[in-house]
């Protein structure tokens, strides 16, 4: 399996094709200006240019001020800041294991080789490709305190309706239930590639040495799925301090309270509502700390539990 | 009987219940699936049913009776809701913004994993680690930057003089290539053998004829996938456009739907209609390209 974290770390570079040509590596450098350019400009470089301009206050009219670290100070006094930060871990801790679990479920059902099973995976995978604004909008029909689809279900079993999108217990997990919804097939499609590359050969020599279906599934199935786990883990979490779109439009269109504020609302809030570069930038900064910091701690737990062949 | 035939059909039988419990147990398999996969498709439906009830239906009705009649004029209010501009308007820019980004990609990440998997230099492994890394930086965390960097480009045709409220910044950076699009390329680069490239060598090819005539003409799959992938990021993003944008006649359709949300304030039917018709090209394109979804997700693992 060709997966990308195994791929980073395998650390299996790429074969030296002919013999070292001195013109090659102009060839090289014309091939690759695009992709330097952007480095440079786009991705790597402003990461950078975001710790200088959050140094400062900014409102793009009159010169930058350098206030040294009186921004990151703002943050830890503001009430918004701390509830978008609360928001997004709690949104990260209850959605990626959640999401994780149902994905990992749904693709032990869905790996068989029976008649109809593409049609049946498209239903499980649309939700996927459709953007998470025009599925905002319909779970905000669906959560809508007076006729929505969620509400007159529950009506039907007696249970009193529910301010979904606004009771700020609800909020978040109304936004996690949906985002599972939508985010259940990356991760299925990639447990099912990783199920389908676990050798026959190993289900069958355990069953004639009596094993039964629990004991299979937790002695060979699931070390051989650690790679995939930690790979699609990896991703979840990232994505997950990424939320946005849903929180554009659940609760309070346009402007959530603290009940569903996240990191990167806030970001866009100050930097393009406010004009507060500064602070939006130390945001960010903040998004990327927490971010580079679970990245490294779980690279560095897996050799504790991910089992590569 | 004697006891060979009792033990014989004996036999039989239990091999037959042991058939007839196989099919139970598919059967069981099939209802739990596809039950599962319409409780998955129940939001669509609801969106669905929802676009053709008119708006006293909506509020009076049990939530899942069927329409009076399919009235399809909340699709023809939608269209036309604002007065200079339709749906139609924004539909075209997301098609051409999406577009553009796509070949933007495909040019900028074949020509950049052609180098990291064909070519020696000085740097290389060090280089491309760079890239990769970048795949872990949310990409809100250099917005700011990137905002600045386009705000002080000249734009001749914009009122501002400047990028700010054009719709150059949603699609002129994928001409800059991408960690994704270039790490997948290069992984399929390199299972095409080597022979290949010899062979165009000694015939006296460059580097720029080995990548276009031997390598390109090899790579459809890949480049469907990284082409579906960029199409798909580029038509469902919403962030991009907010911050950019400025002019309705501009939108995207993601951004046309924020701005409706704000208009059609409880007017459920047209506000789904609008989210149905946005997702149409997608869904339409995954039905028929979903073996380059599942691919690239399966290299990948990225999300929509």
């Amino acid at each position: 399996m060709t997966l990308l974290a195994q791929r980073i770390l395998g650390r299996r570079d790429a074969p030296r094709r002919g013999g070292p040509l001195a013109s090659e590596s102009r060839w090289a450098w014309a091939f690759l200006a695009p992709t330097i350019v952007g480095l440079v400009i786009l991705s790597a470089g402003p990461i950078g240019a975001t710790f200088a301009i959050s140094l400062t206050n900014w409102d793009l009219l009159r010169p930058p001020q350098f206030v040294g670290l009186d921004n990151y100070l703002h943050l830890l006094e503001d009430a918004r800041f701390q509830a978008a930060l609360r928001n997004t871990v709690f949104y990260t801790v209850v959605s990626v294991p959640l999401g994780m679990l149902l994905s990992l479920g749904l693709a032990l059902a869905l790996n068989r080789s029976i008649r109809g099973i593409a049609w049946i995976r498209t239903m499980y995978f649309l939700p996927l490709v459709s953007s998470a604004i025009a599925v905002s909008l319909v779970w905000s029909w669906i959560y809508s305190p007076s006729d929505g689809l969620l509400n007159q279900t529950l009506a039907v079993f007696g249970v009193p309706a529910q301010r979904w999108i606004s009771d700020p217990f609800w909020a978040m997990l109304a936004i996690v239930v949906m985002s599972v919804w939508q985010g259940l097939a990356a991760s299925t499609i990639v447990f099912l590639a990783g199920l389908q590359a676990i050798p026959q050969s190993l289900y069958e020599a355990a069953a004639v040495d009596g094993a039964g279906r629990w004991a299979l599934f937790r002695r060979i199935t699931l070390p051989l799925l650690t790679p995939s786990i930690f790979f699609t883990g990896i991703l979840s979490l990232i994505g997950s301090f990424q939320i946005f779109d849903q929180v554009f439009v659940l609760s309070n269109p346009g402007k959530p309270t603290g009940a569903t504020i996240t990191l990167v609302y806030y970001m866009y809030e100050n930097g393009f509502r406010f004009f507060k570069m500064g602070l939006a930038t130390a945001g960010s900064w903040v998004l990327f700390m927490i971010v580079a910091a679970l990245t490294w701690i779980y690279f560095r737990s897996q050799r504790r539990w991910v089992y590569y062949q | 009987m004697s006891s060979d035939a009792v033990a014989l059909s004996a036999e039989g039988s239990r091999a037959r219940s042991r058939v007839l419990l196989a099919t139970l147990r598919r059967a069981g398999l099939y209802v739990v699936l596809i039950v599962g996969g319409l409780a998955m498709m129940i939001p669509f439906f609801w969106m669905l049913l929802t676009s053709l009830k008119t708006r006293a239906e909506v509020f009076g009705s049990p939530p899942l009776s069927l329409p009076s009649g399919a009235h399809f004029d909340n699709y023809s209010r939608m269209w036309n809701a604002l007065p200079d501009v339709t749906f139609g308007d924004f539909f075209l820019n997301s098609l051409k913004i999406a577009s553009l980004s796509t070949i933007g990609q495909l040019i900028a990440c074949s020509l950049g994993a052609f180098a990291f998997s064909f070519l020696a230099f000085r740097g290389r492994g060090v280089l491309f680690g760079t890239l990769l890394a970048t795949l872990i930086i949310p990409y809100q965390v250099v917005i700011v930057p990137n905002f600045i960097l386009y705000r002080n480009l000249p734009h001749p045709a914009s009122e501002s003089g400047n990028w700010i409220g054009t719709q150059e910044p949603l699609w002129v950076g994928a001409f800059l290539g991408g960690a994704f699009g270039v790490f997948l390329i290069r992984q399929f680069f390199l299972t095409i053998p080597a022979e290949l490239a010899d062979a165009a060598r000694v015939d006296g090819a460059n580097p720029w004829q080995i990548f276009r005539f031997v390598y390109l003409p090899l790579s459809g799959p890949v480049l469907a996938t990284v082409a579906i992938f960029t199409f798909m990021w580029s038509w469902n993003d919403l962030l991009t456009p907010l911050i950019y944008l400025r002019d309705l006649e501009q939108y995207t359709t993601t951004a046309g739907l924020a701005f409706f949300q704000g208009q059609f304030v409880g007017k459920w039917p047209e506000m789904m209609a609008g989210a149905l018709v946005s997702l149409l090209p997608m869904i339409a394109l995954f039905v028929i390209a979903q073996k380059y979804f599942v691919r690239g997700i399966t290299l990948s693992g990225l999300k929509g």
